[in-house]
């Protein structure tokens, strides 16, 4: 959004309270969502609930193309859509409710930078297991994107969204990888998450912030997705961190 | 028995700096910082290199490294690591803040550079145009910038913007607001992690550097990183303590306006003076070939008579 239509928008925002049906679309949960889109939606719920906001969670087949950045989820609140954690976060500041505003500069620093460090390692890592792994595309990921809409159409959809994932894996460095340097990148992203969370319930302080709903909503989907291979569940460190 | 050396193959220097590539700027100042005995080509031909690509590592073993985390590893494994003294955390915050440079501040650099028209044609293209050989000078350049603006595109289509302006303007303040990040982190320090440089030092200069030295047109992130003080100074800081030669490169930019220019005087006077006698001579040739203009041998006394004549047959002729 540019700085005008922001200023514009966190001032429509800010008018009106939280109402009660708001609403968070994403996918169909049982045969059409994927790994990467579950977890978003699941750390965006998981922020709003930190944040005792109330959410209806609706599931749309067409949730993708209904979303202003084309990613789901997105949120209808009042008479505005809001979609991804990041704008997301920012709505709901302008709202007045905020989890990290008693972080100081440079934790917030911190934060900023471990979400990027999700964003950039576990959420491209998942994309590529959707989407690159040819074992998991043929059974899991065709089958699933185009489950609600008729032959030829769900192919057709399908074969267009990998090869648009497949064109972002190689600009970004990501096509020439295998599946065990992906894995290792997983492994080491999870070790640093591991680290900056010693033995402290959340990332700061006592209080969850949205890096917290952020990690909870991919760890979560990675340890509870059925894959063709476990290989991306077992490199999470288990349970003293949840 | 001593193995090959490594070389590290990258772009050369300019612009006041060690390298004028971001990737190879963060290669040579870990390889700096680290002490890494490395034998240095600087090239600004790619083609040249044992990869195909710029920077290139070949290691002592003769394998060839390009990509550059690989490189920084790979001279981990050789025991010259910057990061060893790091904690876990440390090492754990060194991952983040660099997903955060690549997410916020990667696309920014490249738009500056290869993307904003005024940037591209007056800095970039002209140094690289000037430093690559022919004939690559004519295509390498402009392949370069394809390669980056589809780069950029692929990175930042995810937000499909309406038009190019809003996109720039929303790129250009999430790289405002990763710049006050870093500054923020860095704080009084000297380096990121306290009194000694790791590899995320390396990383966050070359950005930096890159920004801060090259004498952008249109420099708006310039602006504000220069309100940055402490990140000014860190750079600066880092440049003349590990490349003092390079550093010292940059007082002769006083002198070289001068120097530059009498060189290319005398050529372009001489180029002048030869186009103009090429243009003459093509005009004299077409002249004669054509015979507007014919030279007869006549008798001194005939000579002006026969002139006339012949100019007038030729006017009948037309």
């Amino acid at each position: 959004m540019s700085l005008v239509a922001e200023a514009f928008v966190s001032q429509i925002a800010a008018a009106e309270p939280w109402p009660e049906n708001a609403t968070l679309y994403q996918q169909l949960k049982g045969e059409q969502i994927l790994l990467s889109d579950n977890a978003a939606s699941l750390a965006v719920q998981a922020f709003l609930q930190m944040c005792n906001l109330p959410i209806k969670v609706v599931c749309r087949a067409n949730a993708e193309y209904m979303s202003p950045s084309g990613k789901v989820p997105f949120i209808h609140v009042g008479n505005q859509v809001v979609s991804e954690l990041g704008p997301i976060v920012q709505f709901v500041k302008a709202k007045g409710h905020s989890l990290s505003d008693g972080l100081g500069e440079v934790q917030k620093a911190e934060m900023k930078a471990y979400m990027e460090l999700v964003n950039n390692m576990l959420l491209t890592a998942e994309l590529y297991l959707q989407w690159c792994d040819e074992a998991t595309v043929g059974e899991i990921t065709h089958a699933r994107y185009g489950s609600p809409y008729p032959w030829p159409l769900n192919h057709i959809l399908a074969y267009q969204k990998q090869w648009e994932v497949k064109r972002k894996m190689k600009a970004i460095g990501w096509g020439k990888k295998t599946l065990d340097q992906v894995l290792e990148d997983v492994d080491q992203c999870c070790q640093a998450l591991s680290q900056r969370l010693g033995t402290q319930p959340y990332f700061f302080n006592k209080q969850p912030t949205e890096l917290d709903a952020l990690v909870f909503g991919h760890l979560y989907t990675i340890l509870t997705t059925q894959l063709t291979n476990d290989e991306l569940s077992e490199k999470i460190p288990l349970p003293d961190t949840w | 028995k001593m193995a090959a050396p490594m070389e590290l193959f990258c772009w050369s220097g300019g612009w006041g700096l060690p390298s004028v590539d971001l990737d190879s700027l963060a290669v040579l100042t870990y390889a700096r910082f680290t002490g890494a005995p490395l034998k240095v080509h600087k090239i600004s031909n790619p083609w040249r290199s044992p990869s195909g690509t710029l920077p290139a590592l070949r290691t002592s073993h003769g394998e060839v490294i390009s990509v550059p985390h690989k490189i920084i590893t790979h001279l981990r494994k050789e025991k010259y690591n910057a990061d060893y003294d790091l904690s876990a955390r440390q090492g754990a915050d060194t991952l983040a803040f660099m997903s955060l440079l690549e997410e916020k501040l990667l696309p920014v650099l490249v738009h500056t550079f290869w993307i904003d028209t005024k940037n591209y044609v007056e800095v970039t293209r002209k140094w690289y145009a000037e430093a690559m050989p022919f004939p690559l000078n004519f295509f390498l350049p402009g392949r370069m910038q394809r390669q980056y603006m589809e780069r950029l595109e692929l990175l930042s289509g995810e937000h499909m913007p309406e038009d190019e302006e809003e996109l720039e303007k929303e790129l250009y303040r999430e790289a405002r607001e990763c710049l006050t990040l870093l500054s923020q982190r860095l704080g009084s320090q000297k380096f990121f992690f306290g009194d000694a440089p790791a590899s995320l030092d390396a990383f966050v200069f070359s950005y930096l550097a890159l920004l801060l030295q090259a004498k952008l047109p249109s420099g708006k992130l310039q602006a504000h990183l220069r309100g940055l003080h402490n990140l000014c100074a860190y750079c600066t800081h880092i440049l003349s303590l590990y490349f003092p030669w390079d550093g010292a490169e940059v007082p002769p930019p006083r002198q070289t306006p001068a120097g530059p220019e009498t060189e290319e005087e005398p050529y372009r006077r001489r180029n002048q003076i030869l186009s103009v006698l090429a243009g003459l001579a093509a005009m004299v040739g077409y002249a004669l070939l054509s015979g507007i203009v014919s030279i007869q041998r006549a008798t001194p006394a005939r000579a002006p008579g026969t002139r006339a004549l012949g100019m007038a047959e030729e006017d009948e002729e037309e």
